[in-house]
């Protein structure tokens, strides 16, 4: 029963940390927002009983990549006037109900013509370093130097743009 | 579907996974910061990584290959933050703003 509750807690954690952050008008509270939906996460996937995907999106996800955004709001010190004025913040939650509720309900309905799978009982082996270790460097060896590259090009891409540039003469 | 079997089921990690994507996308939409559309956009990449664990754990469990697809989406979000954040920057650096609505220039 304790996986219920926290399945509960989990779920309602995320979700007010995906409204956070779409309510907040602060980016920085729209971060902290998206840092709590990503620990959320985490506790979802180890209900999933994914252990290694569990600590990668803890250190990966909330640690790494949300330190670097926060770090970037804090660089640029926003403040309350920098904020773009949204007057017609009513009109677009009224028009986002409108526009999202006939997407919602036609969710829903496919959600329900699923069959619904109850899980077994997975094995021990299940989402453990060893067997998600052995399909990604079997199976998905080739992708994986791809994405190596790409962090690459993206690492090389990021100093090149936010680095100082020297005036021209 | 009783209340008691909501976390060994399918769907409910369905539609938590479409909440998550629908809110990233309104917030890509009606964000005015570029930095807000950002946040957004990792929202969107939340939702569907959800989507990929729980089929993976109901539907298809033999080869974990959708824990896999998460750890691409990982280094995929990765990559797409610290090069959207350096934009972020530079543009900041140039036009001393973090509007999106005062980068017109480019105006055909």
């Amino acid at each position: 029963m304790i996986a219920e509750l926290l399945f509960s807690v989990f779920a309602v954690l995320a979700i007010i940390g995906g409204l956070g952050l779409v309510l907040a008008r602060h980016p920085m509270n729209g971060a902290i927002c998206l840092v709590m939906t990503m620990i959320s996460l985490a506790g979802l996937y180890s209900l999933l009983s994914a252990k290694l995907i569990f600590v990668l999106q803890l250190i990966v996800y909330a640690g790494a990549i949300m330190s670097l955004i926060l770090f970037i709001i804090m660089f640029l010190n926003i403040r309350k006037e920098d904020l773009p004025k949204e007057e017609w913040r009513w009109a677009y939650y009224l028009g986002g109900i409108v526009v999202i509720a006939p997407v919602g309900l036609l969710m829903t309905k496919a959600v329900k013509a699923l069959p619904g799978s109850e899980a077994s009982i997975m094995g021990n082996g299940f989402g453990g370093v060893k067997e998600v270790g052995v399909v990604l460097f079997r199976e998905w060896l080739l992708p994986f130097e791809i994405v190596s590259i790409l962090l690459l090009v993206s690492l090389v891409g990021a100093v090149v743009l936010a680095g100082k540039r020297r005036v021209e003469q | 579907m009783e209340i008691l079997s909501l976390y060994n089921n399918l769907n409910t990690f369905l539609i938590i996974g479409a909440l998550l994507f629908s809110m990233g996308v309104y917030g890509l939409v009606t964000r005015r910061t570029l930095i807000g559309m950002l946040i957004a956009a990792e929202l969107i990449l939340a939702g569907a990584s959800i989507n990929f664990m729980a089929f993976n754990r109901f539907t298809a469990p033999d080869p974990q290959v959708g824990q896999i697809f998460t750890l691409f989406i990982m280094a995929i979000a990765a990559a797409e933050a610290a090069i959207g954040l350096s934009i972020v920057v530079a543009i900041y650096r140039n036009y001393k703003s973090i509007d999106a609505e005062d980068l017109v220039e480019l105006k055909g």
